[in-house]
């Protein structure tokens, strides 16, 4: 070990295997950039995937990491957050892993509130099955499943984590880094199970999905306590203000059509899992092992 | 009334649920064990929490085997029959573990309103040539019962069984005290021991029969009460596992109640999962962190955790999963025994996966298994598994005190214990398919695990040497283990001869006996029970060739067009034609009685 500052280079692995100019990209840069910034060293963070384009994410960082299987990045996230509650977690999911097949891991990730940054890589279909439906595909989209469009409404992931209970919920896209690194940052910040979901692109399934050209069709969330507007952007979009303790404006902008982008709620006196089975090992009053038997004798 | 001494006896007590039977055996047993007999008892449980009483499967009850020697299984010809109604009993005739003397002590208090049903039971017992000693309760014991509103009839039935068995009246006394003395207010407690003197005396002054087992001359080891599952429970905690990742599910749940208690103050966390894949997940997650933890579950469980499974297997992550079988598939019967789980647990999972699998065919193995667990999954960064059954997690067993180990590292493991499941210890310098394999935390070893291919620097690749390369490591780990299995022991004197008789897990202690009484009559028969079921010792072939037939003896189905799990896997092991003798999927544990007969049966056969 060096007493060097880390910077983008340490982080680096192999090159990623995804599609040219794939939002995916833009998310492990930010989350590096974000590791970069505040100097956290790739020994103690741990990055833990599901299964799709964004499950190969953990293998993309110089970082420990676990790249688990399709959906069930939560329950080995929480094994490491038990086992070793000193490490910087993070979970890179995408939108069939984290509300498909792992729904209810999600469901109950986000209500044990233990400690990481839970990134959901949202491109609103199945993209390394080759263009499936996915649960947040818009309704008439055609795919491979449902080639005569997509027959349900999506589901919102962000009005799924505020209803849950979400301790934190922002939302950022794959486009703007100073967003993403920002948002981040106030994840990474904030003790409990940090919801951060990413609008993602996929050029190769879905093109077009997302005018990354335009700024007018979404809005900044922002506060003094919340994540400021992208730099770039912030003069070509709507900025608001929004108080996020305000949870009841917050599932407002979630279920409305126009796309904000920003901090939606946070809540710091959640209680923690993970804290709570801490407390008890601290608390409990320590017993000798060599004894262990001693109670059954006869 | 003259006393009969005998060295083992078996008897029953069978009630409607929540009347507080097994309450009743637990203080029995006790007072057994505090004077000095070995028991083994096993508790009757319905797979429902309140069936409705007077209805079949309202059964509840105890079975308890009592004997001047160590017992080794609840064997299964009961001599005393102690039923609150004619229902349960009816329904307890059915399973047929009565022997041919059997006396059936019935209450005919509920008779006046179900006189049809009474006569019926009545009947059919005395058609079974079994004799009938029909009872009321007393008519004082019955006022405080009302008083009690229906409560303490067990007290009773316990007084009487007590009595039969001529344990001192004052030893009970001091029992009851000692199981209800901070539960019960001191009035309520007084009314229960009223109710029990009078069920004592019911027997001492009306009965013609009464029953001595001697107290064991053996022996000044301590001497422990334990159940297969909390002796599994504690032995996780003196192997130093520190993780307990859970969902509730009968019969393993009791595991994760045991240790939710106590496991913080051993220096472990108790995590009940949102479903049974979660639940491994988060024990594969504590493990990579470097931390040793275990998950435990039955039939359905195992079958949602098999992706995780073949996972560890690739990742090279260690894993400790227990399987408590339960006839199944499905729910099938939750709170019956079966040993079906075999192929699930060896086979189970995609791809070539490798495991080790345990099995325990006692308490004592359930002690010890979680430490031979964490030394073999730490070793080879591969799942372990431990093998239970229903019957086993829930019959408890007077033994003497295992030694206890307080288990720092898996490396830390006791010769003693290694010889006691047949294997020597690995070598040194186990090949993984990934050099680097330091738990996070550690600088300048990031390490990233996949279930993707990868080559020995852990990059992904799907070249086909590689893959090649990966297989054949994580099989040379099993083959490392199967090399260090020692020979089987068998049973007795027999090592070769006409019969040899091979079972694995819970049907040790029933082939143990009855290959015990062949060979006292003469008869050349051999015995052996396999502790590692997977992979299985190298000179298996050379031990078959020993004996003119091999037989196989298993609580799981089998007929003459299906092989059962153990037969089919010893066939292709050892090309021996392996039949199994006994293969039944009843739910009740195998009585040596069973397997002593079905010997005789096949010798007879092999003659003619």
């Amino acid at each position: 070990m060096s007493d060097q500052p880390i910077t983008m280079k340490d982080l680096q692995t192999e090159n990623p295997r995804w599609c040219p100019g794939c939002g995916d990209f833009g998310i492990i840069a930010g989350v590096k950039r974000f590791l970069v910034d505040e100097q956290l060293p790739p020994h103690e963070t741990v990055n833990i995937s599901g299964i799709g384009c964004s499950g190969r994410a953990s293998f993309y960082f110089n970082t420990y990491g676990v790249h688990a299987i399709h959906g069930r990045a939560i329950p080995v996230a929480l094994g490491v957050a038990l086992a070793r509650p000193e490490l910087n977690l993070f979970i890179h999911s995408g939108d069939g892993d984290a509300l498909s097949i792992g729904g209810n891991h999600l469901l109950h990730g986000i209500n044990k509130n233990f400690n990481c940054v839970f990134v959901m890589y949202d491109n609103e279909l199945y993209a390394l099955t080759k263009n499936q439906t996915s649960p947040t595909t818009k309704k008439g989209h055609k795919t491979n499943t449902q080639p005569t469009g997509t027959y349900l409404d999506p589901i919102i992931p962000m009005a799924f984590a505020l209803g849950i209970g979400a301790s934190f919920a922002a939302s950022t896209a794959d486009w703007m880094p100073d967003h993403l690194t920002q948002t981040l940052k106030a994840a990474y910040a904030h003790k409990g199970f940090s919801f951060v979901h990413v609008t993602q692109r996929c050029p190769h399934f879905y093109p077009g999905n997302f005018d990354t050209k335009s700024a007018e069709w979404f809005s900044f969330l922002t506060h003094e306590k919340g994540v400021p507007a992208d730099k770039r952007l912030k003069d070509k979009s709507e900025v608001i203000v929004h108080d996020p303790s305000d949870r009841d404006q917050a599932f407002k902008y979630a279920h409305s059509d126009r796309f904000y982008f920003g901090l939606f709620y946070r809540n710091p006196d959640k209680p923690r899992y993970d804290e709570i089975l801490q407390a008890q090992l601290k608390n409990a009053k320590p017993q000798d092992r060599s004894t262990i038997l001693d109670k059954f004798e006869i | 009334m003259s006393v009969e001494k005998i060295s083992v006896a078996r008897f029953e007590l069978l009630m409607d649920a929540g009347f507080g039977a097994q309450k009743a055996g637990d203080i029995l047993i006790k007072a057994f064990a505090h004077t000095g007999r070995y028991v083994y008892i096993e508790p009757m449980i319905p797979a429902e929490i309140s069936p409705p009483p007077r209805t079949r499967p309202a059964l509840s009850g105890v079975i308890i085997r009592v004997a001047d020697f160590d017992l080794k299984n609840i064997g299964n010809d009961t001599d005393i029959i102690l039923a609150s109604q004619e229902i349960v009993l009816d329904r307890r005739l059915d399973d047929n573990e009565h022997n041919p003397n059997c006396r059936v002590l019935l209450d005919m208090g509920d008779k006046k309103a179900n006189e049809e049903s009474y006569e019926n039971v009545c009947k059919r017992v005395t058609k079974l040539g079994l004799s009938i000693y029909p009872f009321e309760v007393a008519q004082e014991a019955k006022i405080i019962i009302k008083d009690l509103q229906g409560r303490g009839k067990n007290m009773y039935y316990l007084g009487m069984l007590s009595a039969i068995y001529n344990v001192p009246e004052e030893t009970m006394i001091e029992e009851i005290k000692d199981a209800f003395g901070k539960k019960l207010s001191a009035d309520v407690l007084e009314k229960n021991i009223e109710i029990f003197r009078y069920g004592h005396q019911h027997v001492s002054e009306g009965f013609q029969f009464s029953y001595e087992v001697p107290s064991s001359s053996n022996g000044t080891a301590k001497k422990i009460l334990i159940d297969g599952n909390t002796a599994l429970a504690m032995g996780i905690i003196d192997a130093g596992i520190k993780i307990f990742s859970g969902y509730p599910i009968t019969p393993a749940t009791s595991i994760m109640h045991n240790l939710a208690k106590i496991l913080p103050s051993y220096g472990g966390l108790v995590h009940q999962a949102e479903d049974e894949i979660s639940a491994i997940g988060t024990a594969i997650g504590a493990y990579y962190g470097g931390v040793p933890a275990i998950t435990a579950t039955s039939g359905p469980g195992l079958s949602l955790k098999q992706e995780f499974i073949g996972y560890a297997t690739v990742a090279e992550i260690p894993l400790i999963v227990i399987d408590v079988q339960r006839s199944g598939p499905s729910t099938g019967m939750p709170t019956k025994t079966e040993q079906s789980d075999m192929p699930a647990v060896i086979f189970g999972s995609h791809g070539d996966h490798t495991k080790i699998v345990i099995s325990v065919g006692n308490v004592v193995d359930c002690f010890y298994a979680p430490q031979l667990a964490r030394y073999l999954t730490e070793k080879l960064r591969l799942p372990v598994f431990i093998m239970s059954d229903f019957q086993m997690a829930n019959s408890y067993k007077i033994l003497d005190k295992p030694k206890v180990n307080v288990m720092e590292k898996g490396e830390d493991i006791k010769d003693f214990i290694l010889e006691h499941f047949w294997i020597d210890r690995l070598p040194d310098d186990i090949e993984m398919v990934r050099t680097e394999q330091s738990d996070p935390g550690t600088p300048g070893k990031m390490r990233r695990v996949t279930g993707l291919n990868t080559d020995n620097e852990g990059k992904v690749n799907y070249f086909a040497g590689t893959n090649q390369r990966s297989h054949a490591v994580r099989n040379e780990k099993v083959h490392h283990v199967q090399r260090a299995l020692k020979q089987p022991e068998l049973f007795g004197t027999v090592k070769e001869g006409d019969l040899l008789v091979v079972g694995w897990g819970p049907t040790r202690g029933p082939i143990t006996e009855a290959v015990h009484s062949c060979q006292d009559q003469g008869l050349s028969v051999g015995g052996m029970c396999f502790r590692i079921v997977y992979p299985l010792p190298l000179m298996l072939k050379e031990i078959f060739s020993k004996f003119k037939k091999v037989v196989t003896v298993e609580m799981a189905y089998g007929d003459e067009l299906k092989r059962t799990p153990l037969a089919m896997f010893l066939r292709s092991k050892t090309l021996v034609d392996i039949n199994p003798m006994v293969s039944r999927a009843t739910g009740r544990p195998i009585s040596p009685m069973t397997i002593e007969t079905n010997i005789k049966k096949t010798l007879k056969e092999m003659k003619s």
